[in-house]
């Protein structure tokens, strides 16, 4: 029954520590340089949506895609990092850099307290409870008024305020090229902060759970606490870009924060392909850029992304990391039946 | 002294009593083989004896620390390890990833090196990854190291939830009904393997319904019928016991 | 009879009618889970293909297109839209939850059923538009009077249908074969298919029932409904709430949360406004889970392993 042993080369593939960058410079200089490719305010602009949008997928990603939970509640995290930076900001004057630190705290703390109530429990009471949390916080935003000015929002938010280092020149803002590097490069390090993370023993502990919890209790995993903590981090990663959005948008609204967020952010997540890295951040700029090619279709956006999202689903689950793995093993068949 | 302990454990399930005033030592060093007919309760046994199910009363302690009540990933920490009746592998998984995770208890790296990896981090990789790839030989699945788990054959399943479990460096090994749906060779090859666990000092409990590998290979056998204990002793007492005998004649045939 | 006794009495009764209806939503997802261990998130939105069907029906097609009384127009809207329920389930099925069965995968169907929802809701957004869409029900003119309380004839007939669907639902499970058959795959799948059950379709057979009752109670929730394409949503989040607290898969259970939750709402809205009342049932939900998670009846299930 024993088949054969491990060949030396192979062996040593497999111990082989991965090296990743090449591909980080390359994400590096494209990030420097996009705002001067596409350079009309409107792209621009598209390009800091693209950045939040890529921390938000990511965060979702690490609940759904690798921990295996059902999150819909990601766009009541986002507007708590919204709101609590701004609320802090305009009415006690706060700086914005901290208050956005105590935005992201409030958001992990908020994700972590949440899954301390649904994770105990088996089945998909995490998922529901969730999704009660979203309904719950858009309908507080609407009808707390004398925090949020509920349906009238917020106005005149200023962008991240600028940071001085003695000895530099102040680093402003207020134009559509440094916002974009600061989100851009924030959403940089959250990517390769929450790789190397994925990459470590939490990843295959995560990945445990996600496959068969029941085993996964069987090797030493406690599956309540780490349910939690993916959920705390998500949920503070989603409250970090919300942070950026108001500045960016300027005014500030409840709807902008319903669970049609919480979806598209699902639909980035799996269209793109769940459970690696790459996918959602190919999803979140997809999803991102194709609407804005396709202006006419307006209201059938989101029913295209629904469509999306069930036909994924359904008929390639690894999405569309899936469908270019496909396409390569293809070719690659293709072109080597070529040179025979 | 006993390393596992039992003392009247039950548990039923609605009104069912799936395992009635059970108790049972587990010597260290031997094989301990738990049999019965078809719905005797030894599964449930060492489902409470790993902590998936919590028993209704009784008491359970090992290594002469009380542990009922702990969960099932607390116990883990303490030495003992388990593998299903159903297969419960990481399907999506490779091979070493499945196994890598059951090193879940051992990693030693400090918390920063999760966020940006150092010299520990990489230290500890590497030795898991090698000491995966071990485990995997030790079971003969080293050569599909990286494939997908969900695509090994029934028997080579098995085999691969072994390498995990013993990945957890368990000083109590459980295995619910290994050899279920194995063929001859491979039940040999599965006999050669729970010696050679036995010989690496883990102690092993084995809950079976083919004979032949309990007697070849058990120590000491437990023998359960309807939820209750029936008879315990050496393979070949229990062979020879007329109420073990009509029991399985009575129940099912092994 | 005093001034707050009777409100009291009044509020429990419009309560229970609230409740009915939220139990005609809520039972179908819990038999849903009992059966396969799935949620359906698109039941709220069959809900609202139900109150869409029976729109169409009372105000054009009964009426208009057949010249029916109103009353009759009414019932038969109900039928319909239950039968559209059906339709939709056995849609479902045959799509989302049929394919993916045999794959043991809980996550996907999941969100699969997250997509139909979503494409049904803005379906039917560029079918009907956003503007809420408003029909009475012939049975909602009059009011009834005892003594100091008020109630309609819809009342009495959301009560009637909503006992006719449990009574015949618990008379399928309880006395006949393919009921017993039913209950047997909920509580054991591979058991029971070993024995020969059909469970793929047996579990269709089920989200079809499920869906028909989701669909019925549409129309019958359909005249008090802000009627947009989006009102599955308002309806979701309660259900769920029900199913969680009564104990998913439990119909007992189910039931007597729903009527709970029905009659909460009608005090919450009477003292409290209607804007808390989703905060209310939330806060509730949460209550619940922390002390005793697995629902007011349901008994504490662990996974066979």
């Amino acid at each position: 029954m024993a088949s054969a042993p491990l060949r030396p080369a192979d062996r040593a593939s497999l111990l082989q520590v991965p090296r990743q960058w090449p591909a980080y410079l390359v994400a590096l200089v494209a990030i420097a340089l996009l705002p001067y490719v596409l350079s009309t305010p409107y792209w621009r602009g598209i390009l800091v949506v693209c950045a939040m949008n890529v921390m938000l997928a990511l965060s979702l990603n690490l609940i759904l895609g690798y921990t295996g939970q059902l999150n819909l509640g990601q766009s009541g995290f986002f507007a708590i990092g919204a709101y609590v930076t701004t609320v802090l900001v305009k009415s006690y004057s706060w700086n914005f850099w901290a208050a956005a630190l105590i935005a992201v705290i409030c958001a992990g703390l908020v994700g972590l307290l949440l899954a301390a109530f649904a994770v105990r429990l088996r089945g998909h009471y995490l998922g529901i409870a969730s999704l009660g949390f979203a309904v719950i916080a858009y309908q507080i935003l609407l009808n707390w008024e004398s925090v949020t000015e509920g349906v009238r929002g917020i106005y005149g938010i200023m962008p991240p305020s600028p940071i001085r280092i003695p000895g530099l020149p102040e680093i402003t803002f207020s134009n559509p090229v440094a916002l974009f590097w600061l989100v851009g490069g924030i959403a940089f390090v959250v990517y390769v902060v929450v790789a190397n993370l994925l990459r470590s023993p939490v990843g295959e502990t995560l990945r445990a759970i996600r496959e068969d919890e029941v085993s996964a209790a069987s090797l030493g995993i406690n599956p309540a606490r780490w349910k939690a903590f993916a959920f705390g981090i998500g949920s503070a990663i989603a409250g970090l870009a919300g942070c950026f959005y108001p500045g960016f948008v300027g005014t500030l609204v409840p709807d902008a924060f319903g669970i049609v967020e919480s979806f598209t952010m699902m639909a980035m997540v799996i269209v793109g392909g769940m459970g690696t890295m790459i996918g959602p951040v190919i999803g979140a700029i997809v999803l991102t850029c194709l609407p804005e090619l396709l202006r006419d279709f307006g209201e059938l956006r989101l029913m295209v992304y629904g469509l999306a999202l069930t036909l994924v689903v359904l008929f390639m689950p690894g999405g569309m990391v899936q469908a270019g793995q496909m396409l390569r093993a293809r070719f690659s068949r293709a072109s080597s039946g070529a040179s025979r | 002294m006993s390393l596992l302990v039992a003392k009247n454990l039950r548990k039923s399930f609605g009104g069912v009593k799936a395992v009635q005033d059970i108790s049972l030592e587990v010597e260290p060093d031997s094989i301990f083989a738990l049999i019965g007919p078809n719905g005797a309760g030894k599964s449930t046994t060492l489902n409470l004896l790993s902590g998936t199910y919590q028993p209704n009363s009784g008491s359970l302690s090992f290594n002469g620390q009380i542990i009922t009540g702990l969960p099932a990933h607390q116990r883990v920490r303490m030495g003992i390890a388990r593998t299903f009746q159903k297969i419960r592998l990481f399907k999506q998984l490779s091979l070493l990833d499945n196994v890598l995770a059951g090193f879940h208890i051992h990693h030693q790296i400090p918390f920063w090196q999760y966020l940006v990896p150092g010299s520990a981090f990489w230290h500890d990789w590497k030795r898991c990854r090698e000491e995966g790839l071990e485990l995997l030989e030790f079971v003969g699945l080293a050569d599909l190291a990286s494939q997908r788990a969900g695509s090994l054959a029934y028997g080579q399943q098995r085999l691969l939830e072994i390498a995990r479990a013993l990945a957890t460096r368990p000083r109590l090994f459980m295995l619910d009904e290994p050899a279920a749906g194995l063929n001859g060779s491979e039940v040999q090859f599965l006999l050669q393997r729970l010696k050679d666990i036995r010989a690496r000092g883990i102690t092993v409990v084995v809950v079976e319904h083919n004979m032949d590998l309990v007697m070849n290979v058990a120590d000491h056998v437990f023998v359960m019928d309807h939820g209750e204990y029936l008879f315990r002793g050496s393979p070949r007492e229990v062979q020879d016991d007329p109420k073990v005998i009509a029991a399985y004649l009575g129940g099912e045939l092994s | 009879m005093s001034d707050t006794l009777s409100l009291i009495l009044q509020q429990s009764i419009n309560g229970v009618y609230l409740g009915c209806l939220y139990v005609m939503v809520a039972l179908g997802l819990t038999l849903i889970y009992g059966v396969m261990n799935q949620i359906n998130f698109a039941h709220a939105d069959f809900v609202t293909v139900g109150a869409f069907t029976a729109f169409f029906v009372v105000t054009r097609f009964a009426t208009k297109v057949l010249g029916l009384p109103d009353t009759v127009a009414y019932l038969m809207s109900i039928v319909l839209a239950l039968a559209s329920g059906a339709l939709m389930g056995l849609l479902i099925n045959a799509t989302v939850f049929g394919p993916l069965r045999e794959r043991g995968d809980e996550l996907r169907p999941l969100i699969a059923t997250i997509g139909v929802s979503v494409l049904l809701e803005n379906g039917q957004l560029a079918l009907f538009g956003p503007i809420p869409y408003q029909f009475d029900s012939p049975f909602g003119k009059e009011t009834i009077r005892i003594g100091k309380i008020f109630f309609t004839q819809q009342s009495v007939l959301v009560v009637v249908c909503a006992a006719l669907a449990i009574g015949a639902l618990y008379w399928f499970m309880k006395f006949t074969t393919t009921g017993k058959a039913l209950r047997a795959v909920s509580q054991d799948r591979e058991t029971a298919g070993l024995m020969g059950i059909n469970q793929g379709f047996l579990i269709g057979l089920t989200i079809v029932i499920a869906s028909a009752l989701a669909g019925a109670a549409g129309a019958l929730i359909g005249p008090v409904l802000v009627l947009t394409p989006f009102a599955g949503a308002s309806v979701v989040v309660k259900a769920f709430a029900i199913v969680i607290i009564g104990g998913f898969g439990n119909m007992e259970g189910t039931i007597l949360a729903g009527i709970l939750v029905g009659i909460i709402e009608a005090f919450t809205v009477q003292y409290l406004g209607s804007g808390v009342i989703d905060l209310v049932v939330f806060v509730l939900l949460l209550l619940m889970l922390v002390v005793k998670p697995t629902g007011l009846i349901a008994e504490r299930r662990e996974e066979n392993v």
